[in-house]
């Protein structure tokens, strides 16, 4: 085993081990929160807003960092990575993490992940530090992750021209050079991860103009809303993306089926899809009457337009990757295909939401923590732990299927259902989000989080299995020499 | 009402969703060692495409006209309500609101007549969310600070409703509300 592929081995083995801390972590104060929604346990008001805060955050950063984890370890077998690029976001993510739970925790900041202008300024019952703290910590996030991802991009084109990269040269019946769909969909990706993180400065950046003008310069708190949706919506649906690419490299090997060829339709697909994704966010600014019409109308088609391709070239290709085929199954592709159908019951529950007319019944109530947590913890998440599993076991182990992973694999299934299905009914019952105790007249609300909660705390059972089985593995990858 | 419907829809379509991919993994369980899988793929791929392009087309058709900037557009309201929120209150007023003394005033709306709130915010983003006598959303917008959102509604039920602040805007959230009758 050579020195440097040793190197990337272990800072992922390292990434993840790091990743699943934080995400027990993150899950521990979801289930709080739902354990003071359901009035079993009682916290201030304050407190539960931090939690919140940390919550999203931690939630939206690791799991965006585990696709990229996965993305610069697999894309090591077409171009050359740099380590020293790795570990540099290694080292400011921790950082970053750190100060932002400084941030919230000492300083109780408390604006939710969305931080929407000008809450920041108005936190009322946080330290004065904590907003310019806030601010620093997610710059520091902001550059390891920039700089990672325009790396990578940088390492793909030294090898790719852009336009093979986009695999345009498919378009033709006989192309040159073939573009794997791996590349493509990383290409596609990294492109949205930078465009997010660019709004991402730009939106620091006017909070510290005004931060630092004592009340001559005041943002536009439309201007800024679009950029901070732009920004976190493109980051948190790019990161399931991220994942994707993981399924299109690995699931043919690990399930003895053929590897994806690249082909005109997947080009096309994944084209359009980057278009799309751009433009969706302007679903989260419907109920803002004063965005001109025709954002809330490309909203609202981006949004259905971004699931043909998504359903039709990805979802359909799995499909028939596995239909009517022996296929060697493994907890690798099981959490795969799972993967995929949580990711697609998400949409489901997504495109209803971002339709305009249901959007006024919907908008800000739990079903939106519904949808997006289906694609994530029952979608996203388990694209990431199926390349955790295939990362660790490769060196390590041998992938079998045994009953405790048959039966740790049911647990979050239930688990996952059972506490998604508390926020989907609360979303449809009118039960508002983000509230820490619900008003005496929303009945259902507290019920129903204690629900949330029981569930959520069997999903975490899961999770500590799947943690302890992949950390395990890791542990031995980062002990290990190069002899 | 509307959200019942929402969630019978995506029920069944999570039903379906849920059958399909139950169906697909047994069939790769039952499969033979030498099944080839599904044949003609390119042409199922082309009909799968086109039906999904046809039904949200459809959707799309069937929604955009019912969005809420469209309802009520060519009706002159006759009340106007103007609502100012602040953190952590709202403010109900027949006349515009002086956002250096804000106060409001009992509001009484009359049944089946258009009403128009003009809804902005002193300080933060908040929510204007309508809950009716059953406690069922029945419309919203959005509080912003430096701009006037105009949310346009005929109540048809006479009774009490509440307004919930439905944008997250601090530790007092959750106890931001108003109530008006609907007469």
């Amino acid at each position: 085993m050579n020195i440097e592929s040793l190197k990337l081995k272990k800072i992922s083995a390292l990434w993840i081990i790091v990743i699943l801390v934080l995400f027990i972590a993150s899950i521990v104060l979801g289930i709080l929160m739902r354990l003071n929604q359901g009035k079993v346990i009682e916290q201030s008001p304050l407190t539960f807003y931090t939690n919140m805060t940390t919550h999203g955050l931690t939630m939206i950063g690791i799991w965006f960092a585990a696709g990229m984890v996965a993305v610069n370890y697999l894309l090591q077998r077409y171009v050359k990575t740099s380590y020293g690029v790795n570990l540099f976001a290694f080292i400011l993510t921790v950082i970053g993490v750190v100060m932002l739970w400084i941030t919230t925790y000492a300083g109780k900041f408390s604006t939710g992940w969305t931080f929407l202008y000008p809450l920041p300024f108005r936190d009322l019952g946080s330290e004065s530090w904590s907003t310019p703290l806030f601010l620093i910590s997610l710059t520091v996030l902001g550059v390891g992750w920039l700089v990672w991802s325009v790396s990578l991009m940088a390492q793909i084109l030294k090898k790719y021209t852009l336009s093979q990269a986009f695999a345009w040269q498919h378009f033709k019946s006989n192309a040159s050079v073939e573009t794997p769909p791996f590349i493509l969909i990383t290409t596609v990706t990294l492109i949205g991860v930078i465009a997010s993180l660019i709004a991402a400065v730009i939106v620091i950046i006017l909070y510290f103009a005004e931060y630092f003008s004592h009340g001559d310069f005041v943002n536009d708190a439309l201007l800024m809303k679009n950029l901070i949706y732009f920004f976190g919506h493109t980051i948190a649906n790019e990161m399931l993306y991220l994942g994707l690419a993981v399924i299109y490299e690995i699931f043919g090997e690990v399930s003895d089926r053929p590897k994806w060829k690249m082909t005109w339709y997947i080009s096309l697909a994944w084209n359009c899809a980057m278009i799309f994704i751009l433009t969706a966010f302007f679903h989260h600014l419907y109920m803002d009457f004063v965005q001109p019409q025709a954002l809330q109308i490309v909203g609202q088609l981006a949004s259905y337009l971004a699931s043909i391709p998504s359903a039709a070239v990805t979802v359909f290709s799995i499909v028939a990757a596995v239909y009517g085929v022996k296929v060697r199954w493994s907890i690798v592709n099981l959490l795969f295909f799972l993967g995929v159908a949580g990711w697609v019951i998400g949409g489901l529950g997504a495109v209803i939401d971002a339709t305009i007319s249901n959007n006024i019944m919907l908008h800000n109530t739990l079903w939106v923590p519904a949808h997006f947590h289906t694609y994530n913890a029952m979608g996203n998440v388990l694209f990431s732990l199926g390349f955790f599993y295939w990362f660790s076991t490769q060196y390590v182990d041998k992938l079998v299927l045994s009953k405790l992973t048959k039966y740790t694999l049911a647990l979050l299934i239930i688990g996952g259902i059972g506490f998604l299905m508390a926020f989907y009914v609360a979303g449809a019952n009118s039960i508002p989000r983000r509230y820490s105790t619900y008003p005496v007249e929303l009945t259902s609300g507290p019920y129903l989080a204690k629900v949330g909660a029981l569930f959520a705390s069997i999903y975490l059972i899961a999770i500590l299995i799947f943690f302890y089985n992949i950390a395990k593995r890791c542990f031995v990858i980062l002990s290990a020499s190069s002899r | 009402m509307q959200q019942n419907s929402i969630m019978l829809f995506f029920m069944l379509l999570v039903g379906i969703g849920t059958i399909f991919f139950v169906s697909i993994f047994m069939s790769s369980l039952n499969a033979d060692k030498d099944s080839t899988g599904v044949k003609n793929l390119l042409k199922k791929r082309f009909w799968f495409t086109l039906i999904l392009i046809v039904v949200l087309g459809i959707f799309a058709a069937a929604t955009l006209p019912k969005s809420p900037y469209f309802t009520f557009a060519n009706e002159t309201p006759s009340t106007v309500i103007h609502v100012g929120t602040m953190q952590f209150s709202f403010f109900l007023s027949t006349k515009p609101i002086d956002p250096k003394s804000p106060s409001g005033e009992t509001i009484e709306i009359p049944h089946d007549q258009l009403v128009e709130f003009r809804v902005t915010s002193f300080d933060v983003n908040h929510g204007f969310a309508v809950y009716d006598p059953s406690m069922r959303l029945i419309t919203q917008v959005q509080a912003m600070p430096g701009y006037v959102n105009n949310l346009r509604y005929k109540f048809t039920e006479p009774g009490k409703y509440h307004i919930f602040c439905l944008e997250f805007c601090g530790t007092g959230h959750p106890v931001m509300q108003a109530t008006f009758k609907v007469i």
